[in-house]
């Protein structure tokens, strides 16, 4: 778990948000065995970062290759993807001035 | 004999309805186990819709909507909002089109991986992190970029577009109620099979005279938020994962933290 405190140093840094080692984007994994390259999710991606690729049985979707992509972790490809090929594993955080604050895991709803 | 047929129909009756209930759990109670209610499948399964239908909405559906809006809780009943409804294509062609303009002068004075100014630019975009950080936030200013190339578009293609005007004179913190008035839409809208998204980008229309005029954004009217609302392109509702965060958690005099 990260320590769920902001710096002054941090407070004032504004981050440039092209630099992979500075800041993280959101990120997507793809399950490519399950993925049939139909491409709702690129369809529906609001950060356009998604793309299929590739003919007949190699038609698959991949993630663009951007140092920072705008994926936002938002999910909405897991939402529509009905094959369950595809989710965010790693959430955004730009770091400095907006790095996020007391996060924890990635988790479904849970019934309690 | 009619009466038995009468007693048959009663008892199936009486089976569908329990089988619903296991099916969809029960309203206004809580037993340990229990799954989703209606309620929190509809606030759990929302996912903001970026794909719609032509088929515009029907107007009762979009007047029920509404009405749910009209009665969401306000700090001291003030109802602070004022909703303009959009559904001339149109019209929200050349909404469209004028976000996307805007964007284009944002993203040249501020974008410095793509604008011709270079460092000039990312100097703009240091200063206006500081000055109106929310706005600068990195989701937002990547969003402009997607707009101006047409990546992304201001409302998604939505046949219907509601906009809430706040009046600045409301009680407390006008501005959310506004935002508890736009999530009851919107929530009301998807259980009634309908997608919606929330669309922020409208604050830039009180930049062109010729829309502050249209939309009414005057005195003491401020622009606040749009909901684009139409049929969803297939089915973009679904459970989905999200990041837990830490909660405080004081209870017999010490404190907790749980996720």
């Amino acid at each position: 778990m990260e320590m769920a405190f902001l710096s002054l140093k941090e407070r004032m840094t504004i981050p440039t948000y092209d630099d992979p080692e500075r800041c993280t984007s959101g990120r997507v994994a793809i399950d490519h065995e399950r993925c049939n390259g139909c491409g709702n999710c690129a369809l529906i991606c609001p950060g356009a970062c998604l793309y299929v690729a590739g003919v007949g049985k190699d038609k698959k979707a991949y993630m663009i290759d951007k140092p920072v992509p705008d994926c936002m972790s938002c999910n909405d490809c897991m939402a529509i993807c009905k094959r369950g090929a595809i989710r965010a594993d790693v959430t955004y955080d730009f770091g400095g001035f907006y790095k996020v604050l007391h996060r924890g895991e990635l988790c479904p709803p849970r019934n309690f | 004999m009619t009466e038995t047929m009468d007693k048959e129909i009663d008892v199936q009756d009486e089976d569908e309805a329990q089988e619903q209930k296991r099916k969809l759990g029960e309203m206004y109670a809580w037993q340990e186990g229990m799954s989703w209610n209606p309620v929190e499948r509809v606030i759990l399964e929302r996912r903001s819709v970026r794909k719609y239908k032509d088929r515009q909405v029907p107007e009762k559906l979009v007047r029920r909507v509404l009405e749910a809006g009209r009665f969401a809780p306000s700090a001291g009943n003030s109802q602070p909002w004022r909703f303009v409804v959009v559904r001339d294509r149109e019209m929200i062609e050349e909404m469209e089109k004028y976000v996307r303009l805007r964007c284009r002068v944002l993203k040249f004075l501020l974008n410095w991986q793509e604008s011709p100014l270079g460092r000039l630019a990312w100097l703009n975009s240091q200063v206006s992190a500081r000055l109106i950080p929310n706005l600068m936030h990195p989701i937002p200013f990547g969003a402009i970029s997607l707009i101006a190339d047409g990546k992304l578009k201001l409302f998604h293609g939505a046949p219907t577009v509601i906009l809430i005007l706040m009046d600045r004179r409301g009680a407390a913190k006008p501005a959310v109620d506004v935002g508890i008035c736009g999530q009851n839409m919107v929530l009301a809208a998807h259980s009634l099979g309908l997608g919606t998204c929330w669309v922020g980008f409208v604050e830039v229309f009180k930049f062109g005279t010729k829309w502050k005029k249209k939309l009414g954004i005057e005195w003491p009217y401020r622009l606040v938020e749009g909901i684009a609302l139409g049929y969803p392109v297939g089915k973009p509702d679904g459970m989905i994962e999200r990041e837990l965060r830490e909660i405080d958690w004081w209870e017999d005099g010490r404190k907790r933290i749980v996720f």
